[in-house]
């Protein structure tokens, strides 16, 4: 790989360990993935923030790196962590697991990323179309490449705080126009009803497609919520990181290898999502984060409900859509949900506050949760969702 | 005789000790316990053994990328491993080399390397030499 002279006297340490260290990481990867050189981004987006999925591995390199005063070259944020700041979790877990917690949080916020602490950047800083991004959500990163125009790879944790460091990522992937190139043709011969449709369909891709690029023909008047939970699930079940959704198949696609989606296929993969029947513990919406537009629609449908007393109802979204969210916010609580920042049901200690079933309109949580949190799981609509949450 | 191994350098440094194959690939997180360096990954052919101090060979490896600072926090806590041999080396496994500072090498046929087997790692030319054959058994 070719670096230039700064670059170069980067990579042999001239300004410190933690520069350094970063240098070698892009530098290594470029030259596994065989990039030419650097080229700098507009923004970095880190994962690995929640204690409960980290553990204590990450703490002292975060240490060392954030104790050299080293900064973010870029506008940088973070994923959601496993405790939120207005406490709902902090009686959930012990002393130490919150020290910890507050500590990976703290040196992020050291080392000059924004704790935003979503997996929906984007909603709080849109990346211009075109531009060049180093995110390592998964679910954003084929948000971003698919929904809004902006190239990145699926960067994993390190490699997006190595990119937040030096402003730069290394040359491959799905930063070269050669590698977005649609190679198969997904052709979807039944309507998609609402959002839990999207993911459903994003869980059977993502298994089908390994890492191909794909066009997705037969999607109708996809809302923003629908191409979420449908990149959201790609990522989950698959390494797909870029698709091109469409009505009607454009003309350089007609040629392509083809992979039809029909009904059947759909509800099979829609019912395998849900591993239980029962009446659920908690019921949660907002994997990935709500947009203002799905806290109203929450907002709308539980206008005048109750609640049951042995259910949680969860809405989370982040600190930046809640902001603008009071009237809505207000809605859900008078009825008795919770309107959650900072953290998800997948990345928080679910079983700590007693879940044991949950049920979710995403697919990628209900891909997750019974693996990551040891509950199970039930996918269904939103509208399923609050008529279960609520009295009748 | 001494055999060597070309494979390509990715992680420089010179490093000898005992072999420790496996066919299978691994996850960092959640397959080696990060405070001693024993494998715990269910199914895995090498549940249960250390990979302290060994020159670790293994196919690559897979699962989330938390795996690389495990890495780091082996090397930390004197429980990792000297060095590491992959078939195909992916991102997890190489960021976790480059942090913990363990020479690394890849695109090497590790059929060709046994447990027990004595080996020099030297990550900046990607070569595996063999110096001593695993005695037999018989």
């Amino acid at each position: 790989m070719h670096l230039t002279a700064e670059e170069e006297k980067i990579y042999e340490g001239e300004q410190g360990w933690a520069y350094q260290t970063a240098m070698k990481i892009l530098v290594k990867l470029g030259d596994l993935f065989d990039a030419e050189k650097l080229i700098p981004i507009e923004s970095a987006h880190v994962s690995g923030v929640s204690y409960k999925t980290l553990g204590d591995a990450p703490i002292e390199f975060l240490e060392s790196l954030a104790e050299t005063g080293a900064k973010a070259k870029v506008a940088s944020t973070v994923n959601p962590s496993g405790l939120d700041y207005e406490g709902i979790m902090r009686s959930a877990v012990p002393e130490t697991v919150k020290e910890k917690q507050e500590k990976i949080v703290e040196l992020y916020k050291n080392m000059g990323l924004k704790p935003v602490l979503t997996c929906t950047p984007y909603y709080a800083s849109k990346p211009k179309q075109g531009s060049h991004l180093a995110w390592a959500e998964s679910s954003a990163v084929v948000y971003a490449n698919s929904v809004l125009g902006s190239w990145t790879n699926r960067e994993g944790g390190p490699s997006a705080l190595a990119s937040a460091l030096i402003g730069k990522t290394p040359n491959h992937g799905l930063h070269k126009p050669e590698n977005r190139e649609p190679n198969v043709l997904v052709k979807v011969e039944t309507d998609l009803k609402n959002e839990v449709w999207y993911g459903a369909l994003g869980i059977f891709l993502g298994k089908n497609l390994m890492d191909k690029v794909p066009v997705i023909e037969g999607l109708r008047y996809p809302k923003e919520a629908d191409l979420k939970q449908l990149s959201a699930a790609l990522a989950s079940s698959g390494m797909t990181s870029v698709f091109y959704p469409c009505s009607r198949c454009p003309k350089k696609a007609e040629n392509l290898e083809r992979l039809a989606v029909d009904g059947q296929i759909l509800k099979k993969a829609f019912e395998d999502l849900s591993t239980c029947s029962e009446e659920p513990d908690m019921v949660f919406v907002g994997c990935p984060h709500c947009s203002l537009n799905e806290v109203r629609n929450v907002a709308r449908l539980v206008q005048g409900r109750k609640v049951k007393e042995n259910v949680m109802f969860w809405v989370c979204s982040s600190r930046h859509v809640k902001a603008k969210a009071a009237r809505h916010i207000q809605t859900i609580e008078a009825a008795g949900g919770k309107v959650v920042s900072d953290i998800c049901a997948v990345v928080t200690w679910l079983k700590e506050l007693g879940v044991d079933t949950l049920m979710t309109n995403s697919a990628k949580t209900a891909f997750y949760a019974p693996t990551m949190n040891k509950v199970k799981v039930r996918l269904a609509t939103l509208k399923q969702c609050v008529e279960t949450a609520c009295h009748k | 005789m001494d055999l060597e191994l070309k494979g390509r350098p990715l992680v420089s440094g010179i490093k000898s000790g005992t072999a420790l194959v496996s066919k299978k690939p691994l996850s960092f997180l959640g397959g080696v316990d990060p405070e001693t360096g024993l494998v715990t990954e269910k199914n895995h052919d090498l549940l249960g053994k250390s990979i302290k101090d060994v020159v670790f060979c293994f196919p690559h490896g897979h699962g989330s990328t938390v795996g690389s600072y495990v890495l780091y926090s082996l090397a930390k806590k004197n429980v990792g491993p000297k060095a590491i041999v992959n078939e195909t080396a992916d991102p997890v496994v190489v960021v976790g080399a480059v942090i913990a500072d363990v020479p690394m090498v890849d695109k090497i046929d590790i059929s060709q390397i046994r447990t027990g087997d004595t080996v020099e790692v030297d990550g900046g030319k990607g070569t595996v030499k063999i110096l001593e054959r695993k005695k037999a058994c018989t």
